[in-house]
């Protein structure tokens, strides 16, 4: 009991040690540009002294994040089968990174976990509608402002006589996407409203669609885009005050001679007035000529796909999740203490803790340690980590259940402890748990579906784009429906099959 | 002189604050039948698994062929118990095998014998055992007797010096004691060492070498089978037998 205290406080002392190391890490590089802010906003290059600028040039990336599902902004549309991201921001990170002379990657995610991935290092900018506040101002830098728009409510067509103002929504319900400006203004000038937040902007318009909620507010271009495409919409200006947003890139504190060029690139842009004359009417036209072909079922590539990472992260995290199980098992079931111990805690620990919250903390916690960790590995961690917790109850119980005297009887024929365990106890512990085993795997399987979160192109994910990129949301998420429940079925039947097989073997 | 297989000095072994075995001094004859009699709850289980340290001695040495196997390593202790056969009253058999992978596992895994090897002599035990047609069989198509010729079999296949039975025939129905009883004979025959416990007064008086009469975690008595049962010396044993030949 007191081992246990003792290893529990360890670990809480080890976590704690962890999250204030990538804090300091920001503080550092935020310290180290103090002496250069003053004239950072000379666009100069030359009075940057940090070295931001020549690691991207180094690496030869631009790694911008944005959330795609933002027509016109950012969105996705398919080209020759294949998925490619389009918007004008997306036009003004290309022009960027041209500038820069380097490539450009694009990091698709939720918008409220832009600015983590961003702190975390797992983003070189932010490109996606963000709009500029003091309170932002305070984690990240901004460069100077591309694009302002007014916030518009999306409703209804049916609501249009109801509607006609922001005051009318008194004792209704407002939905806003999760981090954005818009969010806080309901909050702070809609008084008597309630605010429903949702991650996915698509999702709040699936919502507004089915009545959940009366309105969306939401940026100018997107909901005139969304009015555009779908004839039950119609949207109206809120005037509300702050309604202006200045939309800005977000740099890391500190990064002052990225942000210099990026001013310069944004310069060059609003001179030309490349926005408004070119980048939005192509979006618009992409949002048009995508209406016409934009079936659901057009989109099987994107399900495919799904479909296979979430295979993979199924597979890899049953493999991985089984040894790590088996290794906890042993260790809790050992007579070592501090073995016994550790494995306690992991498997309490795993077990006590939501699914979701262990898969950003690998990816934003432990990726901020290790920068280079894709998601997809990050994603598998977690998923194996958790699974390892479960599996590892399963076998331990299993191995509970053989009776002593068949280790007994082995280890007086002169087996070693490894050879009993393999030949003996194993076997027909496997045999016992083989039922809870193949239920941890149907769970595992959909369980994966919370690696959407940081932006695995999973199933789930992929159901996501396709219904943000075909403006349907009931649709996708039946078919998604269905392949999952293809996938567990079948699985559940081959598991079956060997169930009885291995009875029969008796 | 005969040489000494199993050497028991001051054996003392306790559970927490239970001293079951309290001072046992003893040895075994290469070839020689011991069985070890007494009542419920004298300690002949615990000595037995002493003997080829499934139990650690609390204090004391147990030398196998001169070996002292206190305080010996996991590795060092696996040799031993490989010339060490035991056999349980519950057979104890491995229920995800047949009964011939049952007897050739331990040969391949430990000893490295070939398969083909260990498959010609399982089932040579297995016809000696009289049960070659059920081979292919696995255990809980198996009667109790069966089950518990198969168990010495499996023993028998390491080729081990020395034979442990605990309470071979206790678990069975009385009809097939006898089947077994007759495998322990035969052997005993062939000149293998045993140390039998036993309830079976009977195969005692017939085949053992020596009886060892234990009591409150004494040997309290050795001695001829005939001596033994016509005249016990012990208290102990005077009231011992006294009760179970009524
Ligand atoms: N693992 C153990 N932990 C604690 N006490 C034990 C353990 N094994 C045996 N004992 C105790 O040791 C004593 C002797 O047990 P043992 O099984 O050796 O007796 P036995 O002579 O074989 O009896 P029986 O004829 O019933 O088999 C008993 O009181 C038993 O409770
Ligand atoms: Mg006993």
């Amino acid at each position: 009991m007191k081992h246990l205290k003792q290893l529990f406080m360890l670990f809480i002392l080890c976590c704690s040690l962890v999250i204030p190391s990538t804090a300091l890490a920001a503080t550092n590089a935020s310290s180290s540009s103090s002496s250069s802010s003053a004239v950072s906003s000379s666009s100069s290059n030359q009075a940057a002294t940090d070295d931001s600028l020549q690691k991207i040039k180094q690496k030869g990336t631009l790694v911008v994040g944005m959330s795609a599902d933002y027509p016109p902004y950012e969105f996705t549309t398919k080209k020759n089968g294949k998925t490619e991201y389009v918007g004008f921001e997306v036009d003004l990170a290309k022009q960027f990174a041209k500038d820069l002379g380097v490539k450009l990657v694009i990091k698709n995610m939720d918008f409220d976990s832009l600015l983590v991935a961003l702190e975390t290092g797992k983003i070189d900018t932010i490109i996606s509608g963000m709009n500029v506040t003091n309170e932002r101002k305070k984690s990240v830098d901004f460069s100077n402002t591309y694009y302002s728009g007014n916030s518009y409510f999306l409703i209804n067509k049916a609501d249009h006589d109801r509607f006609k103002k922001a005051t009318d929504f008194k004792g209704k319900t407002v939905g806003a996407q999760n981090g954005t400006l818009q969010s806080t203004m309901i909050d702070k000038s809609m008084p008597g409203v309630k605010n429903k937040g949702l991650a996915k902007l698509s999702n709040l318009v699936i919502g507004l669609q089915s009545h959940k909620v009366d309105a969306v507010l939401m940026d100018e271009a997107t909901a005139k885009a969304y009015a555009a495409n779908n004839s039950n919409l119609v949207t109206f200006n809120s005037k509300l005050p702050s309604t202006a947003g200045d939309i800005a890139m977000a740099f890391p504190k500190g990064d002052k001679s990225l942000e210099a060029a990026a001013n310069k690139t944004i310069k060059q842009v609003n001179d030309e007035d490349l926005i408004n004359k070119q980048w939005i009417p192509q979006a618009s036209k992409y949002m048009k000529s995508y209406k016409k072909q934009n079936t659901v079922l057009s989109y099987w590539r994107y399900f495919a796909k799904g479909v296979e990472y979430t295979l993979i992260i199924t597979i890899v995290s049953v493999i991985c999740g089984f040894i790590l199980g088996t290794l906890f098992a042993l260790m809790r079931l050992s007579k070592n203490k501090l073995l016994h111990s550790l494995a306690v805690c992991y498997i309490e620990f795993l077990r006590g803790t939501p699914m979701i919250v262990q898969i950003m903390f690998v990816y934003f916690g432990i990726g901020a340690v290790i920068q280079s960790m894709p998601a997809l590995v990050a994603g598998i961690i977690a998923v194996s980590l958790n699974s390892g917790a479960y599996v590892a109850e399963i076998i331990r119980s299993g191995i509970q259940s053989i009776p002593v005297g068949q280790t007994e009887a082995a280890r007086s024929l002169g087996m070693s402890k490894q050879t009993t365990f393999q030949e003996v106890i194993m076997p027909q512990a496997l045999k016992n748990i083989w039922p809870a085993l193949g239920n941890e795997l149907i769970t595992l399987l959909k369980d994966s579906s919370l690696v959407s979160v940081i932006g695995v192109s999973e199933l789930m994910y992929q159901t996501q784009l396709v219904q943000s990129a075909t403006y349907k949301g009931v649709l996708p998420l039946f078919i998604t429906m269905l392949i999952y429940f293809v996938l567990t079925f079948t699985l559940s039947r081959i598991l079956l099959h060997f169930e009885r097989k291995m009875k029969h073997a008796h | 002189m005969p040489t000494k297989m199993i050497e028991v000095k001051n054996l003392q072994k306790k559970f927490k604050n239970n001293v079951v075995l309290k001072e046992i001094t003893e040895h075994v004859d290469q070839g020689q039948v011991i069985c070890v009699i007494g009542p419920s709850g004298a300690g002949k289980s615990t000595f037995l698994r002493c003997l080829n340290a499934l139990e650690q001695p609390s204090s004391g040495q147990v030398l196998f062929e001169g070996q002292n196997l206190v305080g010996l390593d996991d590795k060092q202790l696996d040799q031993i118990r490989q010339k060490m056969g035991m056999v349980f009253q519950g057979f104890n058999l491995f229920p995800s095998m047949t009964v011939l992978k049952n007897i050739m596992i331990a040969p391949i895994k430990v000893k490295k014998t070939s398969a083909e090897d260990a498959k010609q002599t399982a089932m040579k035990l297995l016809a000696k055992v009289g049960l070659a047609n059920k081979a292919n069989q696995y255990p809980d198509q198996l009667s109790g007797g069966q089950k518990q010729r198969v168990a010495i079999a499996r023993a028998l296949a390491m080729d081990p010096a020395v034979m442990l039975f605990d309470e071979p025939t206790s678990a069975l129905d009385p009809e097939m004691v006898e089947e077994v009883l007759k495998v322990m004979r035969d052997l005993a025959d062939s000149g293998m060492t045993m140390v039998v416990v036993t309830h079976e007064m009977g195969f005692a008086k017939e085949v053992a070498d020596q009886i060892w009469f234990m009591a409150d975690g004494y040997i309290q008595e050795t001695g001829q089978p005939d001596d033994f049962f016509d005249h016990p010396t012990s208290p102990r044993a005077q009231e011992f037998l006294k009760k179970i030949l009524k």
